[in-house]
């Protein structure tokens, strides 16, 4: 099989959720770059929308076909909704990413009832949602499907204050175990990509706190990682060709930060 | 539930058990019941553990023990019979270098002796401990205990990767023997030890490190022998009769995190 066939998204029809986001827009730029058509849905509908507008540019100028959307990612119903009339527009449905990022860093006797609802609906059950809604599209289409959700390693390690956020990243991780297990006989995959420390982290590396400043050492390849370096592993999930027996696995895109001792 | 975790009439052999972590599951063992086999490669601290023991109305016999020769941990199984007419447990604890130089060098100059020794050190003398364990057991008929002691250096990429790599066999084997020495009752078990301190402090020098290091572990402190007491009795007891092929994390919480300093106390508000 020639190697740009493998890893080929040419003519696929795929959807990134939260395209507003550093990872979102990373994972749609490198779906057109293999050749996909993308739908973007921006999470809210304030600047994120032009966020999402600014990787539309970018994906255009590539010569592939780019739409945008919002969708409310906290209902289900509107998650179902916005995808059928994606998969309408785009005349079909191959990959889904999913990319949503509310980070919280809290004591845990200090986090609200509705703190720890916002952080799970948006970074899990929105998750949900969204192989639910997939799920259906890809069989209606009785084509393969994948699916490739973004997370945090902070799934598997603990760290002082994100006991919320992190819950929430266990869930996405235990969804895509018991989700890649349920679909797997259909050739429909799901997998995670977990992310260390990122550069546009600043939000949970607090600039000038000298502990934050170790952190961002702490990967085994002594940076954090940007953007880019996630593209490559979205589209090998994502590929009809590049993964098929790949499924119910959270890869971490992290420098090596969790093999740290 | 309690009285399943006397260890009344056991048996239990424990390999690198005059100091450190091995020393204070022996004495957590005899304290618990159990007649105790303290094996070593110095008589010295041998007779100390076993006089403490003993001063403390224990049970214990000392069998100085190179871990690493296959005779003498043959040797030291079949003296725990002779003394206690069985064997219940092996802790296979006894770790090092096997006689090979410590090398400080990068992996494309690390020498052959320096791995092959970290290698009988620490895999080939485990193994040499639970197969003599597990041939008594199995001829006893009772099933028993295995514990063999990694590190959590094994789980992580560790400073010391030869000494790390050896250790990280013993998953494997854990894994391996809890699944064949199942049907014959035998359970097999791991531990992992983070950083522990095998030893009182003497020097200020000494508290000053292991306070730093300290700083490392979620707990604040570093482990000492005492730490694995518990540990062991439940792992020989029969209150354990149905845990094989785990894996006990015994580091004050140091592997869960390292993903950040343990004591990094980010603020976000959403």
């Amino acid at each position: 099989m020639p190697l740009e066939h493998r890893f080929s998204l040419a003519g696929k029809k795929t959807m990134v959720i939260g395209a507003e986001t550093p990872a979102g827009g990373a994972i749609a730029r490198a779906y057109a770059e293999a050749g996909a058509d993308v739908a973007l849905c921006a999470l809210t509908a304030d600047d994120a929308v032009l966020k999402a507008r600014a990787v539309k540019r970018d994906i255009e100028a590539m010569g592939r076909t780019a739409t945008e959307y919002v969708m409310d990612v906290t209902l289900g119903k509107n998650v179902q909704v916005t995808t059928r009339q994606i998969a309408k527009e785009l005349g079909g449905l191959d990959a889904v990413a999913s990319a949503p990022d509310l980070f919280l860093a809290k004591p845990i006797e200090k986090i609200s009832d509705s703190e720890l609802q916002r952080v799970m609906q948006m970074n899990f059950t929105s998750q949900f949602f969204v192989v639910r809604t997939a799920v259906e599209e890809f069989r209606r289409a009785k084509a393969p499907g994948r699916i490739v959700l973004v997370t945090s390693v902070l799934h598997e390690r603990g760290m002082m204050n994100v006991s919320a956020y992190s819950a929430a990243a266990g869930a996405v991780a235990s969804l895509i175990r018991s989700a890649g297990h349920e679909l797997s006989h259909e050739n429909i995959t799901v997998n995670g990509i977990g992310l260390g420390w990122m550069d546009w982290m600043d939000d949970r590396l607090t600039p000038g706190d000298e502990n934050a400043d170790r952190a961002r050492r702490f990967p085994m390849l002594r940076r954090m990682g940007t953007a880019e370096d996630l593209g490559g592993l979205a589209v090998l999930l994502s590929a009809e060709e590049s993964a098929p027996y790949i499924t119910g696995q959270v890869l971490a895109v992290d420098g090596g930060l969790t093999q740290h001792q | 539930m309690i009285q399943d975790l006397a260890l009344d009439g056991k048996a239990v052999v424990i390999t690198g058990g005059s100091h450190g972590i091995g020393r204070g599951m022996a004495l957590a063992c005899a304290e618990a019941g159990a007649g105790v086999v303290i094996a070593a490669r110095g008589q010295e601290r041998i007779d100390e553990v076993v006089a403490e023991i003993r001063a403390a109305g224990g049970k214990a016999i000392g069998v100085p023990t190179d871990a690493t020769n296959r005779q003498q941990v043959d040797a030291l199984v079949a003296a725990c019979v002779s003394e206690y007419g069985k064997i219940d447990a092996m802790f296979a604890h006894a770790g090092g270098s096997g006689g090979g130089p410590q090398s400080d060098a990068p992996f494309w100059e690390y020498p052959d002796e320096a791995f092959e020794g970290a290698v009988i050190g620490n895999l080939m003398s485990s193994f040499y401990s639970c197969r003599a364990a597990a041939k008594a057991m199995v001829e006893q008929g009772t099933g028993g205990s295995l514990v063999m002691t990694a590190t959590a250096g094994a789980v992580r990429a560790s400073q010391r990767w030869a000494y790390a790599t050896s250790k990280g066999a013993l998953l494997s084997m854990t894994k391996v023997l809890a699944g064949r020495l199942g049907p014959q009752g035998i359970r097999a078990n791991v531990l992992l030890p983070g950083m522990i301190a095998t030893s009182e402090a003497t020097t200020e020098q000494e508290r000053a490190i292991r306070e730093q290091r300290g700083m490392f572990t979620p707990a604040g402190r570093v482990g000492m022998g005492a730490d694995f007491g518990a540990l062991a009795v439940y792992l020989v007891s029969d209150a354990s009769k149905y845990v094989t092929g785990q894996q006990f994390l015994v580091d004050g919480g140091m592997v869960n995190g390292g993903v950040a300093p343990p004591f990094y106390t980010p603020q976000h508000e959403i």
